[in-house]
């Protein structure tokens, strides 16, 4: 049974719209990301989850029960703030009983509920600080917890991790994604970084200008992107435009395009005679091949630790490479080749 | 130069001063209280003007009157105030205009302020004028100088809500909006999010409000010589009249116990403020 069913949500501030027509469903245990950049709507949705905001159209259902114009505090939602949003004249433990509290459970549920989660998220020692005595991991976890104690249906997180540095941020994902799985929580997460959607996501979202450009799982949205908005966003790309010149068998064509003619291998058929394909920097197979063969001008490298990123040119399209040697010899131009399954096809040119 | 003494020549222009000129007249009122620089005759110690003053009936009613007058006009003041902090706490159209006006009475002079009201509330006044017209009332009623001192307390509040509104919407403004999101997330509605959130985190706002209407209310006297009650003296009342039959030990013992409750009643409030607005702890 669905969680949440967000249907034919609109949000619209004036003139604006802010989520467009937005529709998608949340299963019991299921971890959803909202991707996308900055003013996409991802945040204003959610915040139309949490009752904070009220839809201009349609509707929301959490459990099966309409809570489209329910406020926040009648609904079976917890959120974890961005800005972690500690009360900072209470302690950790009545920060994480503020809910209880609220909910007017008995002294011993709460005491329980605090301590099961406290041990959790490793705060025990924490209890009796004031927020302001925290480190921003130790924060991030009250966050969380607060919202944990409430044993909400649906947990909903508004950029979370976005205050941590990199390391934290690595070790505070896996937390949340294992204490939601024990959990068992429906979560709705938004984020505008794409490693962190790609690593705890059961599905992802790819939000655009307020609509949902493309919904699957991370394995899907990273191997067949179907635009090159989505391409782009989720990892690097090299995108192309091509024409369509001839189907070599059942699933390969053989496509023109300004850094020469490739042969594509695809499930998925070509949706239009022209149309963008990609392919990714890290697929980039290095020497001559069979087919698909390209000689480079390297133009600029960038070294990044585990590998180093090459800028190429050729015919005048400047694309993106990834040399996964340790050494790289001080060359000018270089011979590749990309494998015809390595090439996506993408939306047509219009 | 030692830092101590550096920090004391920098705060001499400022503090120095006030610290001398409230020094000075408080000295004077207590040495004075006690039998010392007196006008007319002998100075030296007594207790005779405190122990005469503590028999007058006159005296023991007019510190409860005047506790009565500052601790309600406080109150009312705040009461008055903190909704419509909380209200103009996000901008909105016509936000700025509604601010201004409630502001208003801060440019109005307190005697100003009493004659009109005295105006409005008059035997003939548009108050009257209109309960009759709506057929309310058969006739007119006497309202000024009412016995239970209502329009003392309607001109204190008046006068003192749009200052508790400064101090308090300057607190309120700085609560973010995340804050009382996860309140209302955590299943607060508007009023537990007043007690539980925005309360306790505009809690020193609330207690300078109280404190600084509760000092001021406490020594009314223009107010009351208008708008008071004929059978109620307060003690600025009782000073001044000690005072212009030059009696200036009473007057001074009446300045002293003034100065008195004002500390000690700004400390009452200030600590029950927090108490309360804490959920029942003063940390």
């Amino acid at each position: 049974m669905n969680t949440v069913s967000v249907q034919n949500v609109s949000m619209r501030f004036g003139d604006f719209t802010a989520v467009d027509n937005v529709s998608f469903t949340v299963a019991e245990g299921e971890f959803v990301t909202l991707l996308g950049p900055s003013g996409c709507g991802k945040t204003t949705l959610l915040n139309v989850v949490s009752g904070f905001l009220q839809p201009s159209a349609g509707k929301i259902e959490i459990g099966g029960v309409d809570v489209t114009f329910v406020p926040p505090e009648k609904r079976d939602t917890a959120m974890c703030f961005q800005s972690y949003a500690l009360f900072p004249h209470l302690s950790v433990a009545e920060n994480l009983q503020f809910g209880l509290k609220q909910k007017r459970l008995p002294a011993a549920e709460r005491k329980q509920r605090l301590n099961d989660v406290a041990e959790k998220l490793d705060l025990v020692a924490q209890l009796e600080k004031l927020p302001n005595q925290l480190s921003g991991g130790q924060q991030q976890r009250v966050a969380l917890g607060r919202a944990l104690t409430m044993r909400p249906s649906v947990v909903l997180f508004d950029e979370p991790l976005s205050n941590l540095d990199a390391k934290l941020r690595e070790s505070v994902r896996l937390e949340i994604r294992k204490i939601q799985a024990d959990y068992n929580l429906a979560a709705i997460y938004v984020t505008h970084d794409q490693g962190e959607a790609l690593a705890m996501s059961d599905r992802i979202l790819i939000m655009r200008n307020g609509q949902i450009e493309q919904s699957g799982t991370p394995t899907e949205i990273y191997n067949f992107p179907q635009t090159s908005f989505v391409a782009d966003f989720i990892g690097d790309a090299n995108i192309l435009d091509a024409t369509i010149i001839g189907q070599e068998s059942e699933n390969s064509w053989r496509v023109s395009t300004k850094i020469g003619e490739l042969l594509v291998k695809s499930d998925a058929q070509p949706i239009a005679k022209r149309l963008k394909i990609c392919w990714r920097p890290e697929n980039a197979q290095f020497g001559a091949g069979e087919v698909n063969s390209i000689e480079a001008q390297i133009t600029h490298r960038a070294f990044q630790g585990n590998y180093t990123d090459l800028f190429i040119e050729m015919n005048g399209i400047a694309q993106r490479v990834q040399w996964r040697q340790s050494h790289l010899a001080d060359i000018a131009s270089l011979s590749m080749h990309i494998r015809p399954e390595d090439i996506i096809f993408l939306e047509a040119i219009t | 130069m030692k830092r101590w003494l550096k920090i004391g020549l920098l705060l001499m222009p400022g503090l120095g001063l006030i610290l001398i000129f409230i020094g000075s007249v408080v000295y004077i009122a207590i040495a004075q209280s006690f039998g010392y620089f007196n006008l007319s005759g002998e100075s030296g110690f007594s207790l005779e003007y405190w122990a005469k003053m503590f028999d007058r009936l006159s005296y023991t009613r007019a510190i409860g009157y005047s506790l009565y007058i500052g601790v309600a006009s406080a109150f009312l003041a705040v009461i008055f105030a903190y909704p419509l902090a909380i209200w103009l706490r996000r901008p909105f159209a016509g936000s700025l205009f509604i601010s201004a006006v409630l502001k208003a009475p801060l440019l109005v002079h307190g005697l100003v302020a009493a004659f009109l009201y005295i105006n409005i509330i008059s035997y003939n006044g548009i108050v009257n004028q209109l309960l009759q017209a709506l057929g309310i009332w058969d006739g007119p009623h006497r309202l000024q100088n009412d016995s239970g001192a209502v329009g003392v307390l309607i001109l204190q509040t008046w006068k003192n809500m749009p200052f508790a509104l400064l101090l308090l919407s300057g607190a309120v403004q700085a609560i973010g909006d995340d804050l009382l999101d996860a309140a209302a997330d955590l299943g607060a509605g508007p009023f537990d999010r007043f007690r539980r959130v925005i309360a306790p985190l505009a809690v020193s706002a609330t207690q300078a409000a109280l404190v600084i209407v509760f000092v001021g209310a406490l020594a009314d006297f223009s107010f009351q010589v208008i708008a008071g009650p004929i059978n109620k003296q307060s003690l600025s009342q009782l000073m001044v009249f000690f005072k212009g039959y030059g009696r200036w030990h009473d007057a001074a013992v009446i300045a002293v116990t003034l100065m008195g409750l004002g500390i000690v009643g700004s400390g009452v409030l200030a600590l029950f403020s927090r108490f309360v607005l804490r959920g029942g702890r003063l940390s």
